[in-house]
């Protein structure tokens, strides 16, 4: 089948330049941020997010940012991706800058190279579980769309669901769709914002584990928010947003403020 | 909601524990104008309005026109009972209204030329004597400038023009180049112009519109000379008295009027039998508030669209206050404030635009209005703020109650959508109330219900249509595989359209119709006026002459013979003999006794445009079993005219019979009757077959005649045409005229024919053509003005549309952003939804019109049906055009969004 040879070995095409570029030294970040604020007008005056952020993340790598309700995860999320302009500072992805692009060509550097997850699914209500799954295949489609995303749509244990609509699927099988969805293009990157938010512990655990087995065996890049700690340790690595700067978090240090157990959305 | 109106709320809700409603008001209407700033507000806003506007500017018309009809009534008519007949009345009628203690005024009509200088006008004469009229008053210019036409010996303005003095029209005057003090010549009599008629206070219906009005004092009428045997004159007596006098008056004639020597003398009275004018109007009165219930329609389905989006908005406040301990009766009372506040500043709104369209409609419809309308009353306005009510409780009260039942979970779980009010329930009860209100308007149970149902059907039908063209669209789309620059969006923008089934479906069908119904009206117009031009021949008369008498045919037709100039395009018909004449008897059996219908159709003897029609029956015309009920033009001609044609039966009895000696006539005319050809299309109504016989009252005699061929009659010809041709040798004895029809190019050559046959009408065709014109496009644009109110309603629904689906538009769009999509993909893509909406739409349209054509064309007009292929063409692309165009502008916001407030509008 056609699918296994395009899934499996599509790189992005940034990964082939940065590779060619630099032949024997590291590999480039797939993600690299330096200098990075966010303000914005809030009623009386400015409110600061984000203050001069760093952070650099590895093809491969998991990455949890961890932080209070309200410390502005999705807020950097969303800058990280290009979905928002900073108000200062650089972000890099898979090399090349998003400062100098305006929202369609940040939106081009996404096609096909970057997969989201949100904690409220997001699917679009009126299309189909295959559907959903076949709109970033339609946007940077290559050799038999249809066949990649139904293949998706089983991995993630939803072949006999192709044709529902997203009510008539629970909180978790939405959550799965969507994955398959953030997948079926071949991204080197993934987003997941609160991925587990929205579900109950037990349908939380299989999401995460479904995560997790993707990013080891395709080694796709997978930058998480959240507040769940279990989570979170699961991860390569555990960032703890505060007082708008990233900071290298582990057990043994203290413990970040506490997440409340049902998440609203940051700012 | 602020912080500050919290702590307000909290204040004034406990200190109003006691007096809650009261309290509540203000905070409803503080609300609700907060409010207007939201989208879906606006559009329930506008839509509203319009539902007002358009039922209250065709309800103040004619609320207007019906009072003041009703007011004048009887002045209108020109008396309480009227008398007219086309024959000199009955003196035992004058003795019986006498008798009674009625006020009477004799009264005759009739067409026929006026001149001044060279100008020559056909004018609608009146003969007017002293009584007259016998209520209200003859207005003139002069009255307003206070020099009054002055009656010898009388210091102040006479009542009715005095001997040798005529009053005219303004328009009369401007024909003949006149004015007021020249000398003006009627048959052949000098008539003094002293005073310019403003208004008439009785309407005499039939050709008043298109000839203009010359009133003059009834003793001047021998002298005109115009009273000749074969004349067509109408013969009016008008009566006026207490209701006793009247009803007394009433029982004495009645027994005169059943006798057959009366049996052409029709009784108009106030109370049975209104003025045409009247009956139309009430009729028009239905139809214009139906049109207008069409815009009603449509801003309701805008409502239907907008609540969606603002219930949705409001779910979350109302599980919040569910949180904070509103019963659900505190919660649908504070919901019912609010827009009941909106119904009542919608309703004040549109009733201000409502008033200054109907001023529009006054002012477009004047020329036609018999009276000066009444100020506006209040009936209207009452009337538009309940059909805003019923459109508010119809089309959004399903989904308003979902407001109620809203619980407080709601606001703990983000992810449950709020559920739709079922659509059935929707459609079911909007139905009923829409119903109620084509009841209330139209006063016609069963024309609102049969109108209900027949709309109800035909939405369904529309809708399926609909479906099959969305399936349709949808396989074409999807084979559009490249993924070139336009393939892709078209192809996603297909899908989406046709997912969104309920959505398109609503939009679709509501945009249809309002493109239907402008496209309909235009292809009426435009059918009928270039139908009517294309019949004509170029080289058809232009003119009638009627009334030539007998003494002068020869010479008139010598005269005219020599004008025509057949290098020049002239022609010329033959004179053809007139006599008036009433069939009285079928097949051997008398119609006489049996029970005489109201004549309802135009009594106008004038001649109608498209030649010598006898008002070919209609419906409307008054006709018992077939048989006219009103005179015949019956003529002799030896041969089968040029332009008539045999259908079947033989032509040559008739020609032998002219050949015959006298002896053979007077048996044959005894015993079988007079060889006569008949008119096919009036011998089937009648029920007669070659070798029927039938007789003629003509006068005072009767004439047995027998059927011996049936003719096909070219109406339109603008020829001379009979319904009845007799044999030459059978009717010569009575008194007749004479009619011709000619072509001139050079209507100068007309004024020595004018000056030596002063009894002589001669019509001009092109001019009754034009003002017909006139009148067609004036009623047109009257219509066109209400119609573009339902333009305004369709693109209410179009905004509304838009409104309700904003948020999944700029839900979709940030998905597509955040997977890669730039923003021309998403341009394009939304372009390509709303011009694929807007081709369907146009084609639906298409169809609904061309159907309704059909239906309309062959059901009520009688026109032959006819297709127009260009309206499938220009209907779609308008669509595409106007809603892409329209659509893709009210849409940009979402486009211009970065994706993250994208992704929020749905929560």
């Amino acid at each position: 089948m056609s699918h296994n040879a395009s899934i499996n070995d599509a790189t992005p095409a940034s990964d082939q330049t940065s590779s060619d570029a630099q032949a024997s030294a590291t590999p480039a970040p797939v993600l690299e941020v330096s200098g990075l604020a966010q303000r914005v007008a809030s009623g009386e005056g400015r409110l600061t997010i984000l203050e001069d952020l760093e952070l650099a993340v590895q093809a491969g790598e998991s990455v949890a940012i961890i932080g209070a309700s309200g410390s502005g995860k999705s807020t950097l999320l969303g800058l990280l991706a290009g979905l928002d302009s900073p108000s200062e500072g650089d972000i890099r992805l898979f090399g090349s800058s998003l400062a100098g692009l305006d929202e369609d060509g940040r939106a081009a550097l996404r096609a096909g190279q970057v997969g989201f997850v949100f904690q409220n699914f997001q699917l679009l209500p009126t299309l189909t579980a295959l559907e959903n799954v076949l709109m970033p295949l339609e946007l940077a489609p290559q050799g038999d769309i249809e066949a990649q995303a139904r293949d998706w749509l089983t991995r993630v244990g939803l072949g006999e669901r192709l044709d529902h609509l997203p009510r008539h699927l629970s909180g978790g099988e939405q959550q799965r769709v969507a994955i398959a969805r953030a997948f079926v293009a071949g991204p080197g990157l993934v987003f997941a914002d609160e991925p587990t938010g929205n579900l109950d512990t037990a349908t939380g655990e299989r999401i995460a584990e479904l995560l997790f087995t993707l990013n080891r065996e395709r080694g796709t890049t997978l930058i998480l928010v959240t507040h769940d700690l279990t989570l979170a340790r699961r991860c390569d690595r555990c960032l703890n947003l505060e007082a708008g700067k990233l900071v290298e978090w582990n057990d043994e240090a203290s413990a970040p403020a506490v997440a409340t157990p049902q998440g609203g959305d940051d700012v | 909601m602020s912080e500050s109106r919290v702590s307000d709320r909290a204040a004034t809700s406990s200190a109003n524990a006691q007096r809650p409603r009261g309290a509540r008001l203000p905070l409803a209407l503080r609300g609700l104008l907060r409010d207007l700033r939201a989208s879906d507000v606006r559009a329930l806003f506008l839509a509203l309005m319009l539902a007002v506007a358009a039922t209250t500017m065709i309800g103040f018309f004619l609320d207007r026109l019906d009072r003041g009809l009703n007011r004048q009534a009887s002045q209108l008519l020109g008396g309480d009972l009227v008398l007219e007949s086309s024959n000199p009345l009955d003196p035992r009628f004058a003795e019986a209204f006498r008798a009674a203690g009625l006020e009477m005024s004799p009264q005759l009509g009739m067409v026929s030329m006026a001149s001044h200088g060279d100008s020559f006008v056909l004018s609608s004469l009146k003969a007017v004597s002293p009584g007259y009229p016998l209520a209200g008053r003859v207005e003139l210019e002069s009255d307003a400038s206070g020099e009054d036409a002055q009656a010898p010996g009388t210091s102040s303005r006479a009542e009715i023009p005095p001997p040798g003095e005529a009053w005219i029209v303004p328009r009369l005057a401007m024909a003949l180049s006149a004015e007021v003090g020249d000398t003006l010549t009627v048959g052949r009599k000098q008539l003094t112009i002293s005073g310019l008629i403003t208004r008439e206070p009785d309407q005499q219906g039939g050709f008043s519109e298109f000839s203009p009005r010359l009133m003059f004092n009834m003793e001047d009428l021998d002298a005109t000379g115009l009273i000749q045997p074969g004349s067509r004159m109408e013969y009016r007596l008008l009566a006026a008295g207490d209701p006793a006098a009247v009803q007394q008056a009433r029982d004495a004639i009645a027994p005169l009027l059943a006798s057959a020597d009366n049996a052409e003398v029709r009784l108009k009275d106030v109370r049975e039998d209104r003025p045409r004018l009247g009956r139309s109007l009430e009729r028009a009165d239905k139809y214009l508030s139906l049109a207008g219930l069409v815009a009603v329609l449509l801003a309701g389905v805008a409502v239907a669209m907008s609540t969606r989006r603002y219930v949705e908005r409001h779910l979350d406040s109302a599980a919040l206050w569910r949180c904070f301990g509103a019963s659900q009766r505190q919660l649908s009372r504070l919901f019912a404030a609010q827009l009941g506040w909106l119904a009542l500043l919608a309703s004040t709104g549109g009733a201000v635009l409502g008033l200054l369209g109907q001023m529009g409609l006054v002012a477009l419809l004047e020329r036609f209005l018999p009276l000066e309308l009444p100020a506006p009353g209040p009936l209207p306005l009452a009337l538009g703020i309940l059909t805003a009510l019923a459109v508010l409780v119809g089309f959004a009260g399903p989904m308003l109650l979902r407001l109620r039942q809203v619980s407080a979970l709601k606001v703990l779980r983000r992810e449950l959508a709020p559920l739709p009010a079922s659509a059935w329930v929707v459609v079911a009860i909007a139905s009923l109330v829409f119903g109620a209100l084509m009841w209330l308007y139209s006063g016609d149970l069963m024309l609102a219900a049969g109108l209900l149902v027949g709309g109800i059907i035909a939405l369904g039908l529309l809708m399926v249509v609909g479906q099959l063209l969305l399936s349709l669209m949808l396989k074409v789309v999807a084979r559009m595989r490249g993924q070139g620059g336009w393939s892709r969006p078209i192809r996603l923008a297909g899908g989406m359209l046709a997912r969104r089934r309920g959505a398109s479906l609503g939009q679709l069908v509501a945009f249809a119709v309002t493109f239907a119904a402008m496209a309909l009206i235009a292809l009426v117009r435009g059918d009928l006026i270039t139908r009517w031009q294309a019949q004509i021949p170029t080289d058809a008369p232009n003119h009638f002459a009627i009334n030539i008498q007998p003494g002068e045919q020869q010479a008139f037709g010598e005269q005219l013979t020599a004008m025509v100039d057949e290098q020049a395009g002239d022609s010329q018909s033959e004179l053809y003999p007139m006599v008036r004449g009433r069939i009285t008897a079928l097949k051997g059996e008398s119609l006489l006794g049996r029970t005489q219908q109201r004549l309802q159709a135009a009594q106008s003897d004038q001649p109608a445009a498209g030649g010598m029609q006898e008002g070919r029956s209609d419906e409307g015309d008054g006709e018992q079993q077939g048989v006219p009920q009103r005179e015949l033009n019956l003529t002799w001609h030896r041969d089968l005219p040029d332009h008539n044609r045999l259908s079947s039966g033989e032509w040559a009895p008739i020609s032998d019979f002219a050949d015959a000696d006298s002896e053979t006539r007077s048996r044959l005319a005894a015993t079988q009757g007079v060889p006569v050809s008949m008119e096919e299309e009036l011998a089937e109504r009648m029920g007669l077959v070659i070798g029927d016989s039938l007789s003629f009252t003509i006068g005072s005699e009767t004439v047995k005649a027998q059927v011996v061929n049936l003719r096909h009659v070219d109406w339109e010809s603008f020829l001379p045409n009979f319904y009845v041709i007799f044999p030459p040798g059978a009717l010569e004895s009575f008194a007749h005229s004479y009619m011709t029809a000619f072509h001139l190019e050079d209507e100068r050559k007309l004024a020595p024919l004018v000056r030596d046959y002063p009894s002589v009408s001669l019509i001009n065709i092109d001019a009754i053509l034009t003002r017909v014109q006139e009148l067609i496009a004036q009623v047109s644009r009257a219509v066109e003005l209400i119609l573009g109110l339902v333009l305004l309603a369709g693109a209410s629904v179009l905004y509304a549309a838009l409104v309700a689906s904003r948020p999944a538009r700029e839900h979709e769009g940030a998905l597509y952003k955040v997977f890669g999509a730039g923003q021309g993909l998403l341009a394009r893509l939304q372009a390509a939804e709303f011009v694929l909406l807007g081709l369907l739409s146009g084609l639906l349209a298409a169809m609904l019109a061309e159907g309704a054509a059909v239906g309309l064309y062959s059901g009520w007009l009688g026109l032959p049906v006819v297709l127009h292929p260009w309206l499938w063409v220009l209907l779609p692309l308008a669509g595409g055009v106007l809603i892409g165009g329209l659509g893709f502008w009210l849409s940009r916001e979402v486009r211009r969004q970065p994706p993250m407030a994208g992704l929020r509008a749905l929560q």
